[in-house]
């Protein structure tokens, strides 16, 4: 008798954060065997990209990660600059890395309420999206968009940061601590999400080497790497933060180290506040004009850290206006990879847990 | 709806018919009338509970709308009727409207049938709890000597309908979530039993009647703090509602046994999960803290005051807290309720022993 049942976890499932299928095979409520199948939203990014201008790439980058599209706009950014040797001014360096930090909380913050919702609980979900609603809209003043910025630019940023967008900010960065404490504990002080947590969807630190496993993971496993420190870029190196390191492994691990890293960006963006100089928040020689007629030539790689873990592209310039060639190192792809070691011989209850602690963005894993 | 008013009608009726003194019939040869008298007194007076019961279950899911809108900085239902009172009337005339959907490979007899396998305790339970007393009208629809027991035996039937239409659906989730429903009802069912068993030791009687008259002193939530905690839990597991709710689990098994359900047939199952819940503070408020039975007056306004507490309870369970897993569901089912329900069984025997007619 077949003892073993396959059942699909997606691409159409409320807990698959997005168009994630999972085969699992199960034994009663065991997993036995489980293997990621993506693609169900590869919409082409990397060949779209070779196909425009070198600016006109930046808004399918927008649309990689979409719950965190300015820090993917930055890892192209900063590697099409590398590779014209572009200058950029100090502040739009310093309100590069503003930007990117907020986004990252937001990003966080989807994490946080989804993740809640897989452990079925529903009240946390309305209050990170409501801490979320406040920094999109910190964005629609600055950025003009909620969601998809196309805000960084060759040499700079678009648009300056108005007064009420630092006004905001400022609001944000001073109130946002108490109300994330608030969020962290009714995960932290329920005695059902520790147990539902604790052990669960382990991953060594070698597997994760093994597997390309970078970011919250990584730091999770017990390596401390993150690029903000470890190859700095933009100004990370003029700031003080901590990167926030737990050695179990497991989800209650990545939970603690996502909050970590909450708080430190808003240290870090409240540093950037103090520390904000005057001046041009672009090149200007890089201006609308010339901007189309930019030539690249040679390849250059700069991996940043986005919210995910390690996040690069890879361009490379045949001295013509259009890059030869766009390869994009997306994270969520090679950590989803690890998805069926993290898995195997857990209950079906942790496949949601683990799943959801990896914090897959669809639009980035397919690209 | 018609299948299911003749189903409970005709249960009804067998109920009414094995109270009645049967001696009778021996003396006095069984009346030929007395058959359609029964059954038209039975359809009058389910559909009087039905109707009560649908009022609760209606004004309890605009509380919850609006309970966990509040809690969770949402506005909730507005639009509809003032302050969107409504909005339940509305959603069942849309799910009224929606094609009923009958999988293709699904056991159709058992898909259909089971909805209202799980909304029938609601109705059953209802009928033998004595809500009080107005004027000298009784406020309960049947009293016999057994009462506790048939109330026990009416809320385990709802599993049952989560089993049926978990394992007709012919879906894999679906299969899955009527296997948690069985293995969470052993798991809770068995400290249940063993908790109320304990109460009729302690009242010395299997009515419902009796366990609220004893009462009148000391609520049995006092001696019996273990067992009301076990009874507590197994009811927050019967409803399967958050922190408990396996045998849906939306996030892992998309909505479990009820998975291939749209429609009326959902909505059904629906009304019948939060009649459950009223059913269900409804009894604990009776077994253990006394029912009508209060300070300054007996009335029904006792019973409402104090279901209303246990309902706000169970919603805030529902939006407070995360979802167990399975198998410590199980553990502590048999490792912590049981040995606590075998406890508070030794600890109300000692009571009843030395302190006797006390309670």
């Amino acid at each position: 008798m077949e003892k073993v049942v396959e059942v699909n976890f997606g691409p159409q499932h409320p807990s698959t954060h997005g168009v994630l299928r999972i085969k699992v095979k199960l034994d009663g409520e065991i997993i036995v065997d489980a293997q990621p199948v993506i693609g169900y939203l590869h919409r082409n990014a990397e060949k779209l990209s070779e196909m425009g201008l070198y600016p006109k790439a930046l808004i399918y980058m927008d649309r990689l990660d979409y719950v965190a599209a300015l820090n993917m706009e930055l890892g192209y950014i900063l590697s099409v600059e590398k590779l014209m040797d572009v200058e950029t001014p100090e502040r739009a360096q310093w309100i590069r890395m503003m930007m990117v930090e907020l986004n990252r909380i937001a990003s966080h913050l989807v994490w946080l309420g989804t993740h809640g919702l897989d452990m079925g609980m529903l009240t946390p979900f309305f209050y990170c999206w409501r801490e979320r609603e406040r920094v999109l809209r910190i964005f629609d003043e600055i950025t003009g968009s909620r969601l998809l910025y196309n805000y960084f630019a060759i040499g700079g940023v678009y648009s300056d940061v108005t007064p009420k967008g630092l006004e905001m900010i400022k609001e944000f960065v001073n109130t946002f601590p108490d109300r994330l404490e608030e969020i962290q504990s009714i995960f932290q002080k329920s005695y059902i999400y520790a147990k539902r947590t604790k052990g669960v969807g382990k991953l060594s630190l070698e597997d994760a080497i093994g597997y390309g496993v970078t970011g919250p993971l990584l730091r999770a496993s017990g390596l401390k790497w993150d690029l903000r420190k470890n190859q700095p870029y933009l100004f990370y190196d003029k700031v003080n933060f901590e990167v926030p390191v737990y050695s179990n492994g497991d989800v209650y691990s990545r939970f603690l180290v996502r909050i970590e890293e909450m708080r430190q960006s808003v240290r870090i963006v409240k540093q950037v506040l103090e520390k904000l100089p005057d001046g041009e928040f672009y090149n200007k020689k890089y201006a609308k004009p010339m901007l189309v007629r930019m030539k690249g030539n040679g390849e250059s790689y700069v991996p940043t850290e986005s919210p995910k873990g390690e996040f690069g592209v890879y361009v490379i310039g045949d001295g013509s206006t259009i890059p030869y060639r766009v390869r994009i190192r997306s994270p969520s792809f090679a950590n989803l990879q690890a998805v069926s070691i993290m898995l195997k011989g857990y209950k079906i209850a942790d496949l949601t847990a683990t799943v959801s602690s990896i914090d897959p963005v669809f639009g980035e894993v397919d690209r | 709806m018609n299948l299911f008013f003749f189903i409970m009608s005709i249960l009804y009726g067998i109920l009414k018919f094995l109270h009645w003194p049967l001696w009778n019939w021996y003396l006095y040869g069984y009346p030929a009338g007395l058959w359609i008298m029964y059954f038209v007194d039975a359809v009058i007076e389910v559909i009087l509970v039905f109707a009560v019961a649908m009022l609760v279950v209606v004004i309890l899911v605009y509380v919850f709308r609006k309970y966990m809108a509040d809690i969770q900085n949402r506005i909730g239902p507005n639009r509809l009727g003032p302050w969107g009172s409504l909005q339940l009337i509305a959603d069942v005339f849309k799910l009224i409207q929606k094609q009923d959907i009958i999988p293709k490979n699904a056991d159709r007899i058992a898909f259909r049938v089971a909805p209202y396998i799980i909304f029938t305790p609601v109705i059953l339970g209802m009928l033998v709890i004595p809500f009080g007393n107005v004027s000298i009208l009784q406020l309960m629809v049947v009293n016999f000597k057994y009462t506790l027991l048939f109330l026990v035996a009416a809320m385990v039937i709802s599993p049952l309908g989560e089993v049926i239409g978990g394992l007709s659906s012919h879906n894999k989730f679906a299969l899955y979530g009527a296997l948690r429903s069985a293995a969470q009802d052993i798991g809770y069912e068995v400290p249940m039993m063993i908790s109320v068993l304990s109460l009729i030791i302690l009242a010395g009687s299997y009515s419902i009647n009796d366990i609220v008259n004893a009462q009148k002193n000391i609520p049995f939530v006092i001696p019996e703090i273990l067992g009301f905690i076990v009874f507590f839990l197994a009811m927050i597991a019967k409803q399967s509602i958050p922190p408990f709710d396996l045998p849906e689990s939306g996030s892992e098994l998309v909505s479990g046994f009820s998975t291939e359900y749209s429609g009326m047939r959902y909505g059904i199952i629906y009304m019948g999960n939060f009649g459950f819940m009223a059913l269900a503070s409804v009894v604990v408020a009776t077994l253990y803290f006394g029912g009508p039975v209060g300070p300054f007056f007996n009335s029904v306004l006792w019973i409402a005051i104090k279901s209303a507490v246990f309902m706000i309870i169970f919603l805030l369970s529902w939006i407070a807290l995360g979802r167990v897993r399975v198998d410590q569901f199980l553990n502590m089912g048999w490792k912590y309720l049981l040995p606590l329900s075998i406890l508070n069984l030794v600890i109300s025997s000692l009571i009843a022993i030395y302190f006797g007619g006390a309670f």
